[in-house]
């Protein structure tokens, strides 16, 4: 089953994209900023490695953009498709995205079906994104 | 031996001249060091906005919060503004350790018209214990128009929401009844305010 | 942190609801990183219930309040104590003792010539358990011990905790982790149910009185090749955590190690460190770049 790491350091939100992706049929973890994000990326076993990463921007301690940064360096096992989500609707910022090395970028707030398409698409689920689109997970 | 002793001038004005020194490890012990100088708050501050060093700013940043007053808030907010997220985000922190002196602004924050510093001072009010907070909190809840700032708010009730904030919830949710985070977030806090 | 004292019959504190668990174990993981599910509620109910207690708290909710705005950390610091396991003994989290001799020490020594010195800092010393215990498993489990001119260091706020660990004597539960072997070779029995650690391991440890929040005396710690400080960050509040942190990365050789207690975690105190994760433990590394 796919899996994916939620970062963010708003439990609600963390709590309401879990329960979004988890409705969608995928395992889900969690960390609060980057530095607990790239721990939960080693303590993963090779085979059980995160298929994609949900990244807030504004985090204390380690933002986004630093945190996607040291992923991109980290070993192949590690890797995988990078969703941005941000309050941030500055073009800046997304471009500040693509070149930390994420893969996409949302601004929040993010529609539930718009969150789960964005995610089908890039784990290469395509029964998830048909529903998504269809609007069943809307 | 482990133990050394380590010579270099650690009067004020020696400090200050090190934060410019070439060696990223001179200017961190100059930087923990200046957190007991008082009259180096305004440098410390000046410093971060021309540091490159990420070693260097987390402690600038650290001894920014040991010494507080007027002149790091000042500083901090306007950092908020920056279009670098680790100077706002350490910004915030420092903010968030300081919650008597960040008070006086948080009236005029709550009202910029920039929505992520509207956003960043909602976060802040978590940690500020002020008669104000819930009377703030719903205010934005029932008039920003902008969803982010009222789900920040949100975010904040869940932890902190009484019963006074419950009609200001309600209204939240009623303004943004299209917005799945909104009436996911609103019920979570009405949940969680629960029976006193 | 007292909230309000009730004459006579204190009324029993109504049962703690579900909604004031999740507020509760949100901002407990927010702190500390430690996360409670709802398998724990049995072991935090209590505890908790207890902490309402003793602070005199009418319920849950004046309780949290008074928690969340302290200035002091003090409850927090209460509150941590009860929901953590504090004692100490030898071999306790022997898995980076494991990860020391296995990786650590090699990745250390890479960067050096054969006869130069490892230094290695254990703080808080507490009663010696750790130190000593650092020293049999580089004696009896690290194949280059002779090669390498090996400094074990071990500092501790609290005097009457350093002159225990230097008098050495340990309780049958303190060595209850101990290979036998290992017990009869370094430890000579004293009195009825107690064991006195062989004076060749106190002479090899350097003990010292450090307070982690003082700068002086950070300042004169350097070149440390390996720290472990475990179990004593997670007591202090934010800032003084940050500082710690922050000062003991000065006290890193470039390349140095640093561990921190099994539910410990620099995302709640710096991102100065990366992370390294080996077989046996996670553990923090200051970056090997210069100026780094």
């Amino acid at each position: 089953m796919k899996k994916i790491l939620v970062v963010d350091d708003a439990a609600t939100v963390r709590m309401y994209h879990r329960k979004i992706l988890g409705d969608a049929g995928w395992h889900t973890d969690e960390a609060l900023n980057g530095v607990e994000a790239l721990e939960r990326v080693h303590a993963q076993e090779a085979d059980t490695a995160f298929d994609l990463y949900v990244v807030d921007i504004n985090m204390p301690r380690m933002d986004g953009y630093s945190f996607v940064r040291e992923l991109r360096r980290l070993h192949a096992r590690h890797q995988a498709p990078v969703v941005m989500v941000s309050t941030e609707a500055r073009s800046q910022d997304a471009s500040g995205a693509f070149d930390a090395g994420a893969n996409c970028y949302l601004v929040k707030p993010a529609r539930a079906r718009e969150l789960v398409l964005t995610a089908a698409l890039l784990l290469g689920d395509r029964d998830a994104a048909l529903k998504a689109a269809a609007g069943v997970n809307a | 031996m482990a133990l050394k002793k380590v010579e270099y001038p650690r009067d004020l004005p020696g400090l200050l001249a090190q934060l410019a020194d070439a060696d990223a490890g001179v200017r961190r012990w100059a930087a923990r060091d200046l957190a007991q100088h008082p009259k180096a708050a305004t440098a410390l501050c000046a410093r971060l906005g021309v540091e490159s060093d990420a070693s260097v700013r987390a402690v600038l940043f650290s001894s920014a919060t040991q010494l507080g007053g007027a002149s790091v808030v000042n500083a901090m907010v306007q950092l908020l503004r920056s279009e670098d997220p680790g100077l706002r985000n350490g910004a915030i922190e420092v903010l968030a350790g300081l919650p008597d002196a960040v008070a006086p602004h948080i009236e005029r924050l709550l009202h910029d018209a920039d929505s992520d510093v509207r956003i960043f001072t909602v976060n802040l009010l978590g940690d500020l214990q002020h008669p104000n907070v819930p009377r703030w909190l719903a205010h934005v809840l029932m008039h920003d128009p902008v969803v982010n700032v009222v789900g920040a708010a949100l975010e904040v009730l869940a932890e902190v929401g009484v019963a006074e904030s419950l009609p200001a919830l309600h209204a939240a949710k009623a303004r943004f009844a299209d917005d799945g985070y909104i009436g996911f977030s609103a019920d979570l806090a009405i949940a969680r305010i629960g029976s006193p | 942190m007292t909230v309000g004292t009730k004459p006579g019959i204190q009324a029993a504190v109504p049962p703690i609801s579900d909604a004031d668990f999740q507020k509760f174990a949100e901002f407990f993981y927010r702190k500390t990183g430690i996360h409670f599910d709802d398998g724990k509620r049995y072991f935090v109910d209590k505890r908790l219930v207890e902490r309402i207690q003793a602070t005199g708290a009418e319920n849950f909710r004046a309780w949290f309040v008074a928690l969340r705005f302290e200035t002091d950390g003090a409850e927090l610091q209460h509150l941590v104590n009860v929901m953590t396991v504090n004692e100490t003994y030898f071999f306790r989290e022997a898995y980076q003792f494991d990860c020391m001799v296995n990786n650590l020490l090699a990745e250390v020594v890479a960067r050096k010539q054969p006869g130069s010195r490892v230094r290695i800092w254990s703080i808080p010393s507490s009663t010696g358990e750790e130190p000593y215990s650092i020293a049999i498993y580089l004696l009896e489990r690290w194949p280059d011990i002779d090669r390498y001119d090996v400094e074990i260091l071990s500092s501790d706020i609290d005097t009457a905790v350093l002159q225990s660990a230097q008098r050495g004597i340990y309780s049958k539960r303190s060595v209850a982790q101990l290979p036998h072997a290992y017990l009869k070779k370094y430890f000579t029995p004293h009195g009825a149910d107690e064991f006195r650690i062989s004076r060749d391991l106190v002479s090899a440890v350097e003990f010292s009185r450090v307070n982690l929040s003082d700068p002086a005396d950070m300042r004169r710690f350097r070149d440390v090749d390996i720290i472990f400080c475990r179990n004593l960050l997670i007591y202090f509040d934010d800032l003084s955590r940050r500082v710690a942190a922050e000062a003991m990365y000065d006290t890193l050789a470039p390349g140095g190690f640093i561990c921190l207690g099994h539910s410990e975690s620099m995302s709640r105190m710096s991102s100065l460190y990366t992370v390294r994760r080996f077989p046996d433990a996670m553990v923090y590394q200051r970056p090997l770049e210069a100026g780094a």
